[in-house]
């Protein structure tokens, strides 16, 4: 069996180099790698029967079509290549054959066969016409009529006529679309435009649904239904030549839901930059390349090596190779590459840096032959700037670098758009899901490393080992693999497509496989600009703010608006135009009309795919979840536990696919409908519960509705208990749920006690599931991870919040934050704490406003271009005292220069820009003048600012030395203390000595701790990544301990 | 909190002895923080300790290679001397106090972080490699410990070991047994003046035993032969939370230096009668990191004026009568206690011994002077005394010819 996964549409034009010359390019430490090979090649046995095998990637190429395969048609034709691997881990590659690119138009009316060759003819000359240079023979294959339907609109006539036109090439696909919907004179009919249908799907994923293929499926090519290719063009163990026809699909159960084997390399590149600059791949060059290959299921890597330029010493466990040159190092790469065949490339960044790096590197050096690194013989790898856009997750520049048969998962790309993080520097993501700190080196010291000798390439080899294993642990640890080929299989599309596009084409795809299924056809509609006509949000009842004291319970509804969908059969086929709702007189015990105005048909005239599809979905989830529980394995449980969140995500993506307005397929109609559905049930809830829960009806307490979001509603019931506010609850939901069509069910998960309403969107509360104990502390929308505050301002309130809702103890809170607050008037606050950090994404001219961390990147670059941030870094910095009016872009400063130079910090700054709303907000609904007695009590009278050392007026002062008691100046160096501090010199010494045993424990754990990260006792720290919440301290503390030990060495022993 | 002794005599006339310090290694005197790191330390132990590993190796397996981590080649038997580092699970961590999840309860008893899945691993300055096999317990092994280990590289990348050498006993000056009068000296810590619990009374029993103010003539002539007094460690007890950097109320002010002015009139009777080492403990006024620097004079404004008071450095170590005496007050043996196991603290001691090395979790665990150019906790010499202060209870043994006294 041979597992195959799916790739993108990409048409791949071949280039080609002689193969002589490339096989002349053979490297040295080919030996032990061909042994490796040989081993491999004995245990790899001949197909007997039934070559299978998931796929990986599916390509298309332009070819001559296979003469023994069809026998009956000649030209150039589309060969879609299948790679993957089978059961024992053998690579695969299969060409498959015959399957040819079309589409739909509606057939006009009154057309017979006659006009249909004659409308082929016209179109066959328009098509030449357009594409004079193409060789070419024939364009438009055929022409034959369907009986179909078309999927929008509530139609009562069950098919029409449709013509589906197929033409030779993908590429002619959209040409001939174009002309058609241009419009096209024909005799005897006049010249008419076309509507056409599903002209812009993905040719992959046209084969992909005519052959029930999904994404990471499982294939099977019987035995005596494909001929070995002869001459081999990639570098798989088995290359063979099929017909599409002869495809079998195993849908992923059972025995096909496993994975298979797949190799899995994890690989990172250091380039030596020039001071001052980003490395470029023109002048830098790659330095080293380390690579982890692990198989698929495993927990170690077999493979650990990395290729450096220049010697390195040996690393215990890693196959070190040096070489002299560059164009080595790149080679040896290129070659370890093709000798291992991953199967997945994953790396951090790898898509947008690492890749395209050595692309262009390579082609800066000349190298040529280097990018050959798919699986295709002679065919380079190319490398094309892409824009990826999606409403969820916002526009982003990437590159796309195209490996044959191979895919490549950017763990930073997976990162961005799974988790909502504050940074995604590989630190702290490693940091968040692992945590581990790593070590980050500056680029600017990564040439020195490379230039002292082989220990300190060394030095960089471990750094780089480092950074190629954690994109591995995270993969292994988040179980990305197994979630990502279960939404592929969920989701019908490819892996790849999951990364590089957004959500609607995975409910595109369902869409169509549905489609299919009942016969009809989806219309392609010509994307328009931005979405014309917005609808009404999701509502949210008005938030009663306070601070609940009692329990709070919340009942939710379950999967709201896939139920909503499901319960009123909204779908494109169900909806009626307000024109038909006038002709076809449907009677209203047929129809349902939705609280914003629209008409759907009900599921007994005709039933509406979106809600089939659903409906699916959520059976599916709902045997993943049985399933789960009854799972020993934990691999198996991995995939089933992958699968049911893919079945989650993809169920309530539907509605935001309807709602797209530059999407694929939006129906404004559907979703608004949906909404306003919801907003109906958020309110019968409401009102139900307010009307049953009273004292009239028998109830201890009135029942108050205090809150309302998308989906859910929270209510006080007024007892005291948790426990009984579960029991009413649970009985609110099961009688709320009866008033509501099926499948729709309002449900009891959790109550909240104590819980604290902000404003909509924005609570916190304990979240109870059960009677005895709480679960853990839940917060929305308040200021606990948002990157541009300072990490001041999330302690705070983190430790605000739990003060108040776990200890119930509001006056500690006061008092923490009023101690927090004298803390950072008195310059006591550790400066970490304050640190801002912003991404820095163009130079400054390019902003047109000006940003703090914009002006300080170029004051720092004037101070000392090596180590100033660039493009693409993020810049750290702090607020500082400044001249008066100073605006606040202007005081920004780098944290270590404040550090090194004693800046005071504007601490009313802090206090009013970052801390003070955060904190008003959540004390407002506990305390009366909140403001009064936090922001302006006695605390905040007393006021440190510590003097710059090196700016100004300070030039001028002349420094003297003061009594350590006092502060009163001393003229006598000699002395400690003044005169009148005599008598408390053990006290004083008491206090200074106490200071340095407070920062030496400090400075201790500090600077062992980054002995830790860095994995070495008996070599410096290095690092200087300004992610790690400790790299300030430890500076600091360095700094402070120095200052400390002066200070106690005056007291003379 | 007693006290105890060497070798007797007897007359009424108190005894002296020849008392020379050894403690110039352990000041850090007007040596500055400039941004140097711990690996230096670490570098420097190393680098001593390789030497004399190397020396020994000959004798304990001539034909075995000798190479770095680096030069270990899979499969082939070597030897490697390199520091040991000890990956351990548990082991608190200042970034535990970022992370999100507050946790509810500890995981560990405070008092030892061991793990059954600790992982040693020896470190040169070439690189690391993680060692395997049955012959090394993690459990009693430290991180910063220099050992010689003798095995081979296993295919997964580990080094298998076989066998290992330590440093053993270091070196002992030959002990001059010629004066036959009895002489003693008394050891005491955790005096703990002005904690709330310690009675003043037992104190000033103490005192009066030492100056011979208490018992029969049998007694007072015990006393007459105490030639010194070591304190060590953790004299006084200052409530923590007034030392925050806030200025002081007048009345905390007074509570900060009343104990340590009641621990200077126990210390001035005890100096007008004998000689009196003082070296601070961790709870003393005196800085953290060993080596912790002498407890400042101006402390001690009554004691410091006689000539018999001295004060020392932690750990403090010095000749009287060319007996050599070593000691600290007890943070090292507290740490080992921590990050290892053993079936006693004398055990401890005697690893740390074997080790030829005071405190070898220093700097990992236990805070210490980031030293450039050596190591001050290597014993280079065998001391006579070894003493240990701030333990539970009084144990002592005796060692090949060493006394180790435990209090």
């Amino acid at each position: 069996m041979e597992e195959e996964e799916m790739d993108e549409d990409v048409f791949l034009e071949e280039t080609l180099i002689l193969r002589d010359e490339e096989e002349a390019l053979i490297l040295q430490d080919e030996e032990d790698r061909r042994q490796l090979l040989a081993s491999r090649l004995s245990k790899w046995k001949r197909p007997t029967s039934s070559p299978c095998n998931l796929i990986t990637r599916i390509d298309y190429v332009i070819g001559e079509r296979h003469k023994d395969l069809l026998p009956n048609s000649s030209g150039p034709a589309a060969i879609l290549r299948i790679f993957g691997v089978t059961r024992e881990g053998h690579s695969v590659c299969c060409h498959v054959h015959g399957f040819e690119p079309y589409f739909y138009i509606s057939c006009p009316q009154g057309m017979t066969p006659d006009d249909i060759s004659r409308f082929h003819q016209v179109l066959e000359a328009r098509m030449k016409e357009v594409n004079r240079n193409s060789r070419v023979p024939k364009f438009v294959l055929r022409i034959e009529m369907f009986q179909k339907r078309s999927i929008m609109y509530y139609q009562q006539l069950q098919s029409h006529p449709f013509l589906k036109i197929v033409v030779a090439l993908p590429t002619m696909v959209a040409g001939c679309r174009g002309i058609l919907e241009r419009g096209l004179h024909i005799d005897g009919l006049g010249t008419k435009s076309f509507m056409t249908y599903e002209s812009n799907v993905l040719f992959a994923l046209r084969f992909m649904i005519d052959c029930n293929i999904v994404g990471g499926n499982w294939i099977e090519v019987p035995a005596g239904k494909y001929k070995k290719t002869t001459k081999t063009i990639s570098y798989c163990q088995l290359e063979f030549d099929c017909l599409y026809s002869e495809l079998i699909s195993h849908p992923p159960e059972g025995e096909f839901s496993k994975m298979a084997p797949f190799r899995v390399l994890s690989f990172d590149i250091e380039c030596a930059g020039r001071k001052g600059h980003f490395p470029e791949p023109s002048h830098d060059p790659v330095i080293q390349v380390a690579n982890l290959v692990t198989l698929q299921g495993e927990d170690q890597p077999f493979v650990r090596n990395v290729m450096t330029l220049k010697s390195c010493s040996p690393i215990v466990g890693v196959d070190v190779m040096s070489f002299d040159t560059e164009r080595e190092v790149l080679l040896a790469w290129r070659d370890f590459i093709r000798e291992v065949d991953p199967d997945i490339i994953i790396g951090y960044n790898i898509c947008k840096f690492d890749l395209p790096y050595l692309i262009e590197r390579a082609e800066a050096l000349k190298i040529a032959e280097f990018p050959i690194l798919g699986r295709i013989r002679n065919s380079r790898v190319r490398v094309k700037d892409t824009t990826f856009s999606s409403r969820q997750y916002g526009t982003r520049e990437s590159k796309e670098v195209t490996v044959e048969g191979r895919v490549q998962f950017d763990l930073l790309q997976a990162m961005q758009r799974d988790y909502k993080l504050s940074s995604y520097s590989l630190n702290s993501v490693s940091a968040h899901f692992l945590g581990e700190q790593k070590e980050d080196v500056h680029h600017s010291i990564i040439s020195d490393l490379q230039n002292g000798n082989s220990e300190t390439r060394r030095r960089l080899a471990v750094y780089c080992l480092k950074d190629a294993y954690l994109p591995q642990r995270l993969l292994d640890k988040l179980m990305l693999i197994y979630n990502y080929v279960e939404m592929g299989r969920v989701t019908g599309v490819p892996i790849s497509f999951l990364l590089s596009r957004g959500q609607s084409i995975k409910v595109l795809s369902q869409l169509l496989r549905k489609a299919k299924q009942k016969n009809l056809v989806i219309p392609s509609v010509r994307k328009q600009g931005s979405g014309e006509g917005t609808f009404e949000g999701a509502t949210v009842l008005e938030a009663r703010t306070g601070f609940y004291e009692k329990p709070i319970a919340t009942l939710d509804f379950a999967s709201l608006y896939p139920s909503i969908m499901m319960a009123y059969n909204l779908c494109y086929c169900t909806l009626v135009t307000p024109e038909d709702v006038r002709k076809l007189n449907l009677p209203p015990e047929c129809v349902n009309k939705t609280p914003s105005g629209e008409t759907f048909v009900k599921s007994n005239l005709q039933k509406g795919i979106l809600p089939e599809i659903l409906e699916e979905l959520l059976a599916a989830r709902k045997r993943a979840k049985a399933d789960l529980k009854e799972a020993k394995d934990p691999l198996e449980k991995a995939v089933l536990d992958g699968r049911q969140l893919a079945l989650k995500v993809s169920a309530n993506s539907v509605y935001g696919f309807t709602g797209a307005t530059v999407g694929q397929l939006p129906c404004l109609e559907i979703s608004s409908s949906v909404t306003s559905y919801g907003r109906q049930m958020i309110e019968h809830t409401k009102k139900l519960v307010e009307e049953k829960f009273t004292t009239l009806g028998g109830y201890e307490h009135n029942a108050e509705v205090i809150y309302g979001d998308t989906d859910s509603v929270m209510v006080q019931f007024g007892v005291p208990t948790v426990e009984a506010a579960m029991n009413l609850g649970r009985e609110a939901a099961e009688y709320i749920s009866g008033t509501f069509i099926k499948p729709i069910k309002l449900e009891f998960e959790k109550v909240y006690y104590p819980y604290l309403l902000i404003s909509k969107k924005r609570y916190a509360g304990l979240y109870w599931t059960n009677p005895d104990r709480f679960d853990k502390m839940d917060t929305k929308g308040i200021e606990t991870v948002r990157r541009d505050n300072c990490l001041l301002v999330k302690n705070l309130v983190t430790e605000c919040l739990h003060k108040i809702l776990i200890d119930r103890d509001i006056p500690g809170a006061v008092q923490f934050v009023k101690n927090t607050i004298s803390d950072l008037l008195m310059n006591r606050m550790d400066l970490s704490l304050l640190v801002i950090t912003k991404g820095l994404t163009k130079t400054g001219d390019d902003y047109a406003v000006k940003a703090a961390h914009v002006e300080l990147a170029d004051r720092m670059r004037k101070r000392d271009a090596a180590t100033a941030p660039n493009v693409g870094d993020r810049v750290p910095y702090v607020i500082v005292k400044a001249a008066k009016g100073a605006k606040a872009y202007e005081r920004s400063e780098d944290p270590i220069y404040v550090l090194e130079n004693n800046i005071p910090i504007d601490s009313q700054y802090y206090l009013e820009n970052q801390i003070s709303k955060p904190l008003l907000r959540i004390f407002e609904p506990i305390l009366k003048n909140a403001s009064k007695e936090l922001l302006h009590g006695s605390h905040t009278r007393a006021v440190s600012i510590s003097t710059p050392s090196n700016s100004g007026i300070m030039k001028f002062a002349k420094k003297q030395l003061s009594c350590i008691g006092c502060k009163a100046l001393i003229s006598n160096a000699e002395q400690t203390l003044c005169s009148h501090c005599k008598g408390r010199e053990a006290e004083l010494y008491c206090k200074t000595v106490a200071n340095v045993a407070d920062l030496e424990i400090l400075f201790g754990k500090l600077w062992t701790q980054c002995q830790e990260c860095q994995g070495s006792l008996h070599q410096d720290v290095l690092c200087t990544s300004r992610d790690c919440p400790i790299f300030y301290r430890r500076k600091k503390a360095q700094k402070d301990m120095a200052e400390a030990k002066l200070q106690l060495d005056r007291w003379q022993y | 909190m007693e006290a105890m002794e060497v070798d007797g005599a007897s007359n009424l006339q108190r005894k002296q002895s020849l008392y020379q310090s050894k403690d110039e290694r352990f000041e850090i005197r007007m040596e500055k923080y400039t941004g140097q790191q711990y690996s230096q330390i670490y570098f420097a132990r190393l680098h001593k300790m390789r030497t004399l590993l190397y020396s020994l190796v000959d004798k304990w397996k001539p034909h075995v290679p000798v190479c770095t981590v680096l030069g270990i080649e899979e499969g082939k038997e070597c030897i490697i001397v390199g520091t040991l580092y000890k990956h351990m699970k548990l082991k608190p961590c200042i970034l535990d106090e970022y992370s999100k999840e507050r946790s509810a309860v500890p995981v560990v008893k405070p008092h030892n972080f061991m793990h059954p899945d600790d992982q040693l691993i020896l470190e040169d300055e070439s690189g690391r490699v993680k060692l395997g096999g049955t012959v090394l317990a993690a459990s009693n092994y430290v991180t910063g410990v220099v050992v010689a280990v003798h095995g081979k590289e296993t295919v997964s990348g580990e080094f298998f070991v076989q066998d290992i050498l330590e440093r053993g006993l270091p070196h002992q000056i030959e002990l001059p047994l010629d004066s036959r009068e009895d002489k003693y000296v008394v050891l005491v810590s955790g005096l703990s003046v002005g904690n709330g619990k310690s009675n003043p009374l037992n104190l000033q029993l103490l005192v009066d035993h030492i100056t011979g103010h208490l018992g029969d003539e049998k007694e007072q002539r015990i006393a007459s032969q105490i030639v010194r007094v070591v304190i060590a460690g953790n004299s006084v007890e200052i409530p923590h939370g007034l030392l925050n950097g806030q200025t002081l109320a007048a009345k905390d002010q007074s509570k900060l230096s009343e104990p340590i002015k009641e621990l200077d009139i126990l210390l001035t009777q005890l100096a007008a009668a004998v000689p009196l080492d003082i070296m601070p403990g961790s709870s003393d006024p005196a800085n953290f990191s060993l080596p912790q620097q002498p407890l400042h004079r101006c402390l001690f404004p009554g004691a410091s004026v006689y000539n018999t008071f001295m004060s020392c450095t932690n750990p403090h170590s010095f000749e009287l009568d060319s007996v050599r005496f070593l000691g600290t007050s007890g943070q090292n043996i507290d740490d080992l206690e921590k990050y290892s196991e053993a079936k006693d603290k004398l055990d401890f001691m005697e690893r740390t011994l074997r080790w030829i090395h005071l405190a070898p979790t220093a700097p990992n665990t236990l805070g210490c002077y980031p030293f450039t150019d050596r190591d001050p906790f290597l014993i280079e010499s065998c001391p006579h005394v070894y003493f240990v202060g701030n333990q539970i209870k009084y144990e002592t043994r005796l060692l090949k010819g060493n006394v180790a006294a435990f209090l």
